[in-house]
């Protein structure tokens, strides 16, 4: 038991009624305050937080089962617990209402003064319970913000020192190295700014990821947007699980990287395209593709660790790896296939 | 135009790639401040253009308070960056005329975005 007494809002018009009503309450040893309105009932509701308040179902103002729906549906008052009294012998009808409107139980008087204090504090403990609850969510819904953000902090760390160091290198060779380096870590990195602050952090939305990726991509270059190259991204609108998202970014990563540094078409800005569509039943088809291809060779063939990258994520994929030269144009794709995501919705 | 930008942001690894990144757009860093009185003391002594503000700083301190000062005493707007910028978070910041938000991890070319069109704000 608490130390201190708890509080229970007494509501009734009838002075009698509602003085029998404190009298046995007083005697098992809560604190009661009275009101004699509906309306005077949702003020005191509000401001003093009754853990309980007992409602006679005919009020001057408005029925008990109105003030019920009105505690239920204001955050401040929605736990508090609603015991529903009637002075008549009322319609079984009335009594499902009241229970509809949220009561959380019902007596019909006359009622034994030992049933009321017993009912009461049964509620009572049941609202304890529940703020226990509900307390310890908000904990964990606050730990786990502060764990996101201490990942995402730590991530940011990865690729700064990353950063810092890859500038310090005057070597073309070990320049490039710690730049793919970046591009790799970065594109497993950034699906983390992507994924909490979403309605559903168990899946990715692919068109602000990729579109985001391959603006860094360009940059990273030193290349131009729409003066050396022009990059085409295309990406329906789809959610993939997370695992699957970051698949598919590490492709666009190798794809896109090694077009940015080797296409090389005859005349004008070499033109990079990033589709990533729904193929047929089920699939999903992802195409990388430049204009950098000659009919004698195909200079922007992925090689060495990228070409293994791009192996062992489709398989992961469950897809498959396919190959398209015509018209000058180079065209990797991937297909796999498009597995429903676990959807995730908060709890409440 | 060459923009004269505050960094306020106490992991020091962070700031400096952030220093580097907006050097390396062709804007100047006049000071990197870790909590909002450092930030205070580099505006009394700078004229600055906006500031990159990280949300959570030094000792606990405010990344929304360090803005809102900027923003009162000196009239400097701020881009918010952070790993919790919750719609809370957002209001407060756009109270204070927010220049953008740029979340953490951050993407390079999305930071550089940011600073061009707050630039153009201006």
């Amino acid at each position: 038991m608490p130390d201190a007494p708890e509080t229970i809002l007494n509501v009734n018009d009838n002075e009698a009624g509602r003085y029998a009503t404190t009298r046995i309450l007083h005697r098992a040893g809560f604190k009661v305050i009275e009101a004699g309105t509906g309306g005077e009932a949702l003020q005191i509701a509000r401001e003093d937080l009754p853990p309980l308040v007992i409602i006679d179902i005919g009020l001057p103002d408005m029925s008990g089962i109105e003030v019920c729906r009105r505690l239920k549906a204001d955050p401040v008052t929605a736990s508090t617990m609603v015991l529903q009294m009637s002075a008549t012998n009322i319609a079984v009808i009335d009594r499902v209402n009241s229970l509809s409107a949220g009561a959380d139980s019902f007596l019909v008087e006359p009622v034994e003064p030992e049933e009321l204090e017993a009912v009461s504090r049964a509620l009572l403990r049941l609202h304890r319970s529940e703020s226990a609850l509900r307390r310890s969510l908000a904990e964990r819904e606050l730990l786990l913000k502060e764990v996101n953000h201490r990942v995402k902090n730590s991530l940011q760390l990865v690729l700064s020192m990353l950063s810092l160091q890859g500038h310090r290198f005057k070597e073309p060779e070990t320049r490039e190295l710690f730049t793919k380096a970046i591009s790799r870590v970065t594109a497993i990195a950034a699906i983390h700014e992507r994924l909490y602050q979403d309605a559903d952090p168990l899946t990715v939305e692919m068109h602000t990821y990729l579109t985001g990726l391959c603006a860094e991509l360009v940059r990273a270059s030193g290349m131009e947007e729409n003066a050396q190259a022009s990059l085409q991204i295309e990406v329906e609108e789809m959610r993939l699980p997370t695992e699957h998202g970051v698949a598919v970014a590490l492709v666009v990563n190798e794809l896109v990287m090694n077009a940015l540094k080797h296409a090389q078409p005859a005349s004008g800005p070499a033109i990079i395209s990033v589709r990533l569509m729904r193929h047929g039943t089920g699939q999903v088809r992802l195409t990388v593709a430049d204009n950098g291809a000659t009919p004698e060779q195909s200079s922007s063939e992925v090689t060495g660790l990228g070409t293994q990258l791009i192996r062992m994520l489709a398989r992961q994929l469950n897809g498959t790896v396919g190959i398209d030269r015509a018209d000058g144009t180079y065209a990797v794709h991937v297909t796999f296939p498009l597995q429903s995501p676990v959807s995730w919705r908060p709890p409440y | 135009m060459a923009a004269t930008v505050l960094i306020v942001e106490d992991q020091m690894l962070i700031a400096w790639h952030l220093s580097d990144l907006v050097e390396g757009a062709g804007h100047r860093v006049l000071a990197i401040a870790r909590d909002p009185a450092e930030a205070m003391e580099a505006a009394s002594r700078h004229r600055l253009d906006f500031a990159l503000m990280d949300i959570r700083l030094h000792g606990g301190t405010s990344g929304l308070e360090a803005a809102r000062m900027l923003f009162e005493c000196w009239g400097v707007r701020s881009i918010y960056i952070s790993a919790n910028l919750d719609p809370a978070t957002r209001a407060q910041a756009e109270q204070l005329q927010a220049l953008g938000f740029v979340g953490k991890p951050f993407l390079p070319a999305e930071l550089i975005a940011a600073i061009e069109r707050a630039v153009k704000a201006l």
